[in-house]
């Protein structure tokens, strides 16, 4: 078989081929990101690891999980800055937590 | 204010204001039986009105809606959410403030018809999307994109389904958002996050297979 020539570029090659195991629905995703967002914000910098791959893998949760941490920093008067930075180093972190 | 005074219910919860610290029992006992539900209610939606302009400030493709569509996407977005909370009422747990889970509902219903508004006059066809565009140009581009890029496109023609190709291409390579493939294909974001999933699956243990990914010895996901 003979492969169809996409040039689908070196980024949509790494979206492609990212690890985002282990699986987590988007309706599951929806259901802790409320919990997982205040975690960060009260100063945890680690996600449980299925819910760190979902953002990783699904970009339109991860776009709605950094608005909502947005708007709780700004209910609490935090730098949005340092608490977007937490959340980066949780998702870049291996270190996962218990849901 | 002296600090051992309560809040007034208006003070704690200001409509374009910020939220207070969390009273979830407040919350949940006023906008379920209290004597001053319709202030309760009015005052949740003033903050799901807030976390919709939220969302849809942040939103590039929002920004070339125009203010009146703007405008009735953040309306409708808000009715939505406070009609989501208050259907749900009963199921919130307070496992988070009570703010932060109302608005994710406002947060979703934005960004969702903001996606599809921005997309309504775009056609995704999807039978067309086995062939895009190039998206490197010139020796060198080309040559950064390398092996691995060819590996891929090479996986994507071996491993996966028909579906499961026009999915991953049309969310990953034409970007077409999910909850817009969602509604042209007739779906729903969960289906189809499933199915670029189990095809990320097929392509790294293709590529593992044939050297061009390391093996992973654990369950976790990286970026």
């Amino acid at each position: 078989m003979t492969s169809r020539s996409r040039n689908i570029g070196a980024l949509a090659a790494a979206q492609l081929t990212v690890n985002a195991e282990p699986y987590l629905s988007c309706d599951d995703c929806f259901e802790q990101v409320d919990v997982q967002v205040d975690a960060v914000v009260s100063g945890s910098a680690s996600l449980p690891p299925e819910f760190r791959a979902h953002l990783i893998g699904c970009a339109a949760c991860r776009e709605e999980a950094l608005s909502l941490l947005e708007l709780a920093a700004q209910d609490l008067d935090l730098d949005r800055e340092t608490v977007l930075a937490r959340f980066d180093r949780a998702l870049v972190s291996h270190e996962g937590r218990g849901s | 204010m002296d600090e051992t005074e309560a809040p007034t219910i208006v003070s704690r919860f200001p409509l374009a204001g910020r939220a207070s610290p969390p009273r979830p029992d407040d919350w949940v006992t006023r906008l379920g039986s209290g004597r001053d539900r319709d202030q309760a209610i009015g005052e949740l939606h003033g903050l799901m009105l807030r976390a919709a302009r939220h969302q849809i400030a942040r939103m590039a493709e929002a920004h070339d809606l125009g203010w009146a569509r703007r405008e009735e996407i953040v309306h409708a977005a808000a009715d939505e959410a406070t009609s989501a909370v208050l259907s749900r009422l009963l199921l919130f747990e307070g496992r988070s403030r009570f703010t932060t889970w109302a608005y994710k509902f406002a947060v979703l219903q934005t960004a969702v018809e903001v996606r599809r508004s921005a997309w309504r006059r775009r056609e995704t066809d999807l039978t067309a999307l086995g062939e895009p565009a190039s998206t490197t140009s010139g020796p060198e581009a080309m040559a950064e994109a390398g092996d691995l890029v060819r590996a891929v496109n090479e996986s994507m023609d071996h491993v996966l389904t028909e579906h499961q190709r026009h999915v991953a291409v049309a969310l990953l390579v034409e970007g077409v958002p999910i909850d817009v493939l969602a509604e042209r294909l007739g779906s729903n974001r969960n289906a189809l996050y499933k199915t670029l999933h189990d095809a990320r699956v097929r392509l790294r243990n293709d590529l593992t297979a044939r050297g061009y990914l390391g093996v992973t010895t654990s369950q976790e996901a990286t970026p």
